[in-house]
């Protein structure tokens, strides 16, 4: 049946817990298993609003606990990092190699929110450790500058980038950085100019568009719809559906699928 | 599942037409619009060319009536007033022309308020004719934030105003469905880059659902990114379809849209 290409999506951005300033569906972990199960979803990447808005490190374990819970739902967690400060973290191979042993599928930055330079020497560590495990480093564009962000994708060629929330007014700046960054991906948060997703696929980009709805941060209908009812043949939307994810997340994906067993 | 295919009829009353200066918008022409209304199940949508509202009302409008030349039945034209560029002129046009079945207006685009003096030609003639006024309206700007929109509906109760994106941001969302319930001749239309399901929700339990329309804005943002948060929100069959058609074909009665009336 044709209408089986908009199942079995994976959502790739999910932020899990309250939003202060703003009104958007729930996020918490019934929530999510109501979202995956009314848009027949094969999982998710969980990060945590409290990692983003409250205590950085701290906040992964939340993230972690939706993951758990939702683990037979293909549900992952992405954990957030910052430099190496006193007090807060004192070494970012450490919480990697902690990442990996727990399960974890990407990491998500917030430089600017959390008051670092993503290019501070110190992240090196963190973005030659992904990259070295197979981690994706994810941003929300509002956080990081794209000469930063030019900087980290040139330096770690083989560390996978995914950055978030383009808007509609992008375009022109994404062709650049896609043009000059293999390890560069896009996902659908918020990916709204119009018909930026065919425009995507036409020039030849369409894996590197990855499926993500935001929840928590936006209305997941956006993505389920623009997806769903764009121009792209099946097979395209199936690869943008899950396919992407599939190469960014799959060795984690197939991981969970077997309770964690190799 | 959503499927690929739209289940409803769809009326889109905030389209414009065209290219953008400050972003690249792929494929911005009204074929294109026209194939993607195929795909989301929209019978007609109403447009104002961005020329129009950016640079050249009048050659703008030009623009809109080709459109519709090149798409009978499927695209319908807002006549651009700008009070700076001869409204009269603009408006003996639209008298004139029965291809325009409504005005629009963008205050905050060309800086000018909407309780002034050059726009009372615009509200006097919406209210002696029925033609429908669709407004920009913004959180906070001098010149269209929505406690601006009671003023011009106390003094032409029987000019139909479209708010723009409902005030755009979650409180101006709270300010246009106040200005809404004090008076019936204000409608809240839904596209914006904040808006939620949640918020539309909240126009609907406020001032019921027939006065809420669906718009999108495309191609400035692509149309699929509005229409996902009508289509998968938590409404009513009955709520959905005013939103999304219904409440269209009631307010264009002036010269109404083409398509199956309601």
């Amino acid at each position: 049946m044709a209408d089986d290409v908009t199942s079995g999506w994976f959502d790739a951005h999910i932020v899990t817990g309250a939003h202060p300033a703003a009104l958007v569906p729930s996020s918490d972990r019934d929530a999510i298993a109501a979202h995956l199960d009314t848009h027949a979803m094969s999982g998710a990447l969980v990060s945590s609003m409290a990692s983003w808005l409250h205590d950085p490190i701290g906040g992964n374990a939340e993230a972690t606990a939706v993951a758990r819970s939702l683990a037979d739902r293909g549900v992952l967690a992405c954990w957030t990092a910052v430099p190496p400060t006193p007090g807060e973290l004192d070494s970012l191979d450490r919480l990697v190699d902690q990442a990996v042993a727990e399960g974890v599928a990407a990491f998500r930055l917030y430089p600017r929110s959390h008051g670092y330079s993503p290019v501070d020497p110190a992240m090196d560590e963190l973005y030659a450790a992904l990259a070295v495990n197979g981690l994706p480093l994810c941003f929300d564009v509002t956080e990081i500058d794209w000469h930063h962000l030019d900087q980290a994708a040139t330096r770690f060629p083989t560390l996978p980038i995914v950055v978030s929330s383009l808007g509609y007014r992008l375009l022109r700046t994404l062709w650049a950085a896609l043009r000059d960054h293999e390890n560069l991906s896009v996902d659908l948060v918020d990916f709204a100019g119009h018909q930026a997703i065919e425009w995507m696929a036409a020039n030849g980009l369409a894996d590197r568009l990855l499926f993500a709805t935001g929840l928590g941060l936006r209305d997941p209908g956006e993505s389920i719809v623009r997806l769903a009812w764009s121009g792209l043949d099946d097979s395209t939307v199936t690869q943008i559906g899950g396919g992407t994810a599939d190469r960014l997340f799959g060795v984690r994906r197939a991981t969970a699928a077997t309770g964690g067993r190799p | 599942m959503i499927g690929r295919r739209p289940q409803r009829r769809v009326v889109d009353v905030h389209a414009h037409l065209g290219p953008y200066s400050l972003f690249h918008i792929p494929d911005p022409d009204a074929t294109t619009m026209v194939g993607v209304m195929d795909r989301t199940g929209t019978e007609v949508t109403v447009v104002a060319a961005n020329r129009a509202i950016q640079q050249d009302a009048h050659l703008g409008n030009s623009q809109a009536l080709a459109a519709v030349d090149a798409h009978p039945g499927r695209i319908a034209a807002y006549a651009v007033v700008n009070p700076w560029q001869d409204p009269e002129r603009e408006l003996e046009r639209l008298a004139g022309d029965d291809r325009f079945v409504g005005i629009k207006v963008h205050p905050s685009l060309h800086r000018y308020p909407v309780t002034g003096s050059r726009y009372s030609a615009v509200w006097a003639f919406a209210e002696e004719t029925g033609c429908p006024v669709l407004s920009h309206s913004q959180h906070q700007s001098p010149y269209d934030a929505p406690p601006l929109f009671e003023a011009v509906a106390a003094k032409y109760p029987g000019a139909a105003v479209i708010l723009g994106h409902a005030g755009i941001t979650p409180p101006g969302v709270d300010e246009s469905i106040e200005a809404a319930a004090r008076y019936e001749s204000l409608w809240l239309e839904v596209c914006g880059s904040q808006m939620t399901s949640s918020l539309i929700l909240a126009m609907i339990e406020r001032v019921g659902s027939r006065r809420v329309l669906f718009g999108s804005d495309f191609p400035f943002i692509d149309q699929r990114m509005s229409l996902g948060r009508v289509v998968c929100a938590p409404l009513t069959d009955g709520q959905r379809d005013d939103v999304l058609s219904g409440n269209a074909r009631r307010l264009f009665r002036w010269r109404p849209l083409p398509g199956v009336q309601e």
